[in-house]
């Protein structure tokens, strides 16, 4: 071969490589299109809830109340008979039958709707207002074109004459869409139209804190001790290669740990985020360890060294110049170690986190849910207005994620900024 | 002929199995520098951390024999480093100024130490550090911006201001020029001449010429072993050792 021919030879490797890594990169990024496009599709709609505007009349002979009563008198109030009163009125029914299936467009939060209306303004009595009333999860589904409406109607959930009223609905524009506060704001409900993340949000938040507080402390000084100050022997080696398989074992292995111990042995009550807290701990210490003690270490020893020399004691130029060298570096691992936390839903399903809990939890230690727990929960329902609030929760844990991941990069680069 | 200052003997240094130094007797005079020259790896460097314990942190590391200071044995396990290394600081190869303010870098030793108890007396002990290493003039504005903003040269001053900061009786110097450029070299060089009036100064170097420029007396090592040691003008002109003539000559090294 001449030398030509070998110099063309090399050439062309470079450009293959340089092909196959190109090839690589569109393929992966054409994957992650895919699966945000297919997740927003499907999720978005979620944000949006249909309501149906209502004329709500506070009927004085439906209401054993007066005006100006107080917020108690007002919660113990039957609000039943108003709501039929004006929610039949909402179509010319013209029997009871009809009656109600018309009732059945509207959510089951109707009563508790209108209630708040007169909590906001107790002087509505003999007065009528207009209401913008959550629709049941068919409506809601059908106005967001999601729903098929040309199936045959034994096939359908929604009846032929519940159509009707619905085009009477849309073509006297009393039906729109609005922001969906419920989805934020609620727990988790039988009713799709209803169902929310908010409990998964306090018990994730909740889970994570108490993640945080165990693991981080307890990873930082046991990072601090084995880079700094243990002695190199067997022992430590062990534990070093201890603390890598830790980090690899799966994290069911952890629930099944957490199960035994924390809820069979110690009895910590089932199903809460201080349970689940613990056993994303013990899941996240060793990943934490691993970026401490690669952040402690990437510290030149020249630093330490300059230390020792003018006189610090060991303690003194790791804790005035090791640690706060490593210290952003150590954050951003721990981030990313509270961020997998944060998405990991094996370990929670084994201490019973799916359980199905409407209200929000006030405190640690109320039973709870936790988003990826929530995704897998409505993942599994077969009403249509869980598939887009499982997506619309993929997209509420990915940005959780995506926000984390980016504080991290950010400490990292301030890190690598401060050595130059 | 000045006091002897760190007497040496029968030092040994082990790194695991290795023997990095032999039965090393070598005395170093008060005020005075002694250069310490020799080829590479052959224990100059273990020998002056030897003197402030930094071989302590190499695991491995055991050193045998004796090596004292004004009678105190530094060997000694019950000796307590700190109060070591506030007597004998150190200057590295590559410059190592922390990743802090220039002011941050020399007060840091003198507040650990618990000297300059006030703003004042560490400004006092900042400027006066700054002023001995010939840096004050040109950092004198900018005290408060990082260290590492500094030039090289700059940097192994600042090194040397921050080892001066705690006020030790002797510095040591293991191949402080070797990062720089001939004209940052001979500033550090000016700096040695002057602060040999104060303080008892050990250097290893990898220059034969800076060895002559600076140091009154001269140790040649080879293999872990002192071969010759002797005035500077001695060594360099007419050495005992067939070995050191042919090391200064460039025959080998």
């Amino acid at each position: 071969m001449t030398k030509e021919e070998r110099l063309k030879k090399r050439h062309r490797a470079e450009k293959r490589f340089r092909f196959y890594g190109l090839a690589s990169i569109l393929v992966a990024l054409l994957f992650v299109v895919i699966l945000v496009q297919n997740i927003f599709s499907k999720g978005s709609s979620a944000f949006k809830k249909t309501v149906i505007t209502t004329e709500i009349f506070f009927d004085q002979d439906l209401l054993e109340i007066q005006n100006g009563a107080s917020q108690e008198e007002i919660m113990e109030t039957d609000f039943y008979d108003v709501m039929i009163e004006n929610l039949i009125k909402a179509y010319p029914a013209k029997d009871r039958a009809e009656e109600d299936e018309l009732l059945k467009l509207f959510s089951g939060d109707a009563e508790i709707e209108i209630k708040k209306a007169f909590l906001k303004d107790n002087n509505l009595l003999g007065k009528t207002i207009t209401l913008d009333l959550t629709a049941s999860d068919d409506i809601d589904q059908l106005h967001k074109g999601n729903y098929p409406r040309d199936l045959p109607e034994e096939r359908r959930r929604i009846s032929d004459f519940q159509l009707v009223i619905y085009d009477y609905f849309v073509e006297n524009k009393k039906i729109s869409k609005n922001f969906n506060n419920y989805f934020f704001n609620n727990g988790d409900s039988r009713d799709p139209e209803l169902a929310g993340i908010g409990g998964a949000l306090v018990g994730s938040f909740y889970s994570i804190l108490i993640c945080l507080l165990l693991a981080f402390p307890v990873a930082v000084l046991a990072s601090i001790y084995l880079e700094e100050f243990a002695p190199k022997n067997k022992i430590t080696d062990f534990i070093e290669i201890n603390i890598n398989n830790l980090a690899a074992v799966p994290s069911i292995v952890y629930g099944l740990l957490a199960l035994q111990i924390l809820l069979a042995t110690i009895q910590l009550p089932r199903s809460t985020p201080l349970v689940a807290g613990i056993t994303l701990a013990l899941m996240t210490l060793p990943r934490i360890i691993i970026p401490c003690r690669a952040s402690l270490k990437a510290v030149p020893p020249s630093i330490r060294e300059g230390a020792l020399a003018v006189g610090a004691s060991k303690f003194q130029s790791v804790f005035h110049h090791v640690v706060p060298l490593a210290l952003p570096g150590t954050l951003s691992g721990t981030i990313i170690g509270l961020a997998q936390a944060l998405g990991e839903t094996a370990p929670l399903i084994l201490i019973g986190m799916v359980a199905f809990v409407v209200d929000i939890p006030s405190s640690p230690v109320d039973p709870s849910s936790s988003l990826p727990v929530q995704v897998y929960l409505w993942s599994e329902s077969a009403e249509r207005g869980f598939v887009e609030k499982t997506s619309a929760t993929i997209m509420m844990l990915l940005s959780f994620l995506i926000v984390m991941n980016f504080i991290a990069v950010y400490l990292r680069q301030k890190f690598e900024k401060r050595w130059n | 002929m000045n006091n002897i200052k760190i007497k040496s003997k029968n030092l040994n240094v082990y790194y695991g199995d290795k023997q990095a130094l032999f039965d090393v007797n070598l005395d170093l005079n008060e005020k005075e520098v002694t250069a310490l020259i020799g080829p590479s790896g052959c224990g100059k460097s273990t020998f002056i951390r030897c003197i402030n314990r930094m071989n302590d942190v190499i695991d491995i590391c055991k050193v045998t024999g004796n090596i004292e200071m004004d009678g105190m044995n530094i060997n000694d396990k019950d000796l307590d480093v700190v109060s070591l290394r506030e007597r004998v600081g150190m200057v590295f190869q590559k410059p190592n100024p922390f990743p802090k303010s220039i002011y941050d870098n020399i007060s840091y030793g003198p507040k650990i130490h618990g000297k300059g108890e006030t703003k004042s007396e560490l400004d006092q002990i900042v400027e006066n550090s700054l002023k001995k290493s010939a840096l004050w003039e040109e950092v004198k504005d900018r005290l408060d911006e990082p260290g590492t903003s500094l030039s090289g040269g700059q940097q192994q001053r600042l090194c040397i201001a921050r080892a001066i900061s705690v006020n030790p009786q002797v510095i040591l110097m293991d191949e402080p020029c070797s990062a720089l450029d001939p004209i940052a070299t001979a500033k550090i060089e000016e700096l040695i001449d002057e602060l040999k009036k104060t303080y008892t100064i050990v250097i290893v170097t990898h220059s034969m010429a800076q060895a002559v420029r600076v140091s009154q007396k001269t140790g040649f090592f080879h293999l872990g072993k002192l071969i010759e040691v002797g005035n500077t003008e001695k060594i360099f002109k007419n050495p005992d050792n067939k070995m050191t003539q042919d090391y200064i000559t460039g025959r080998f090294g």
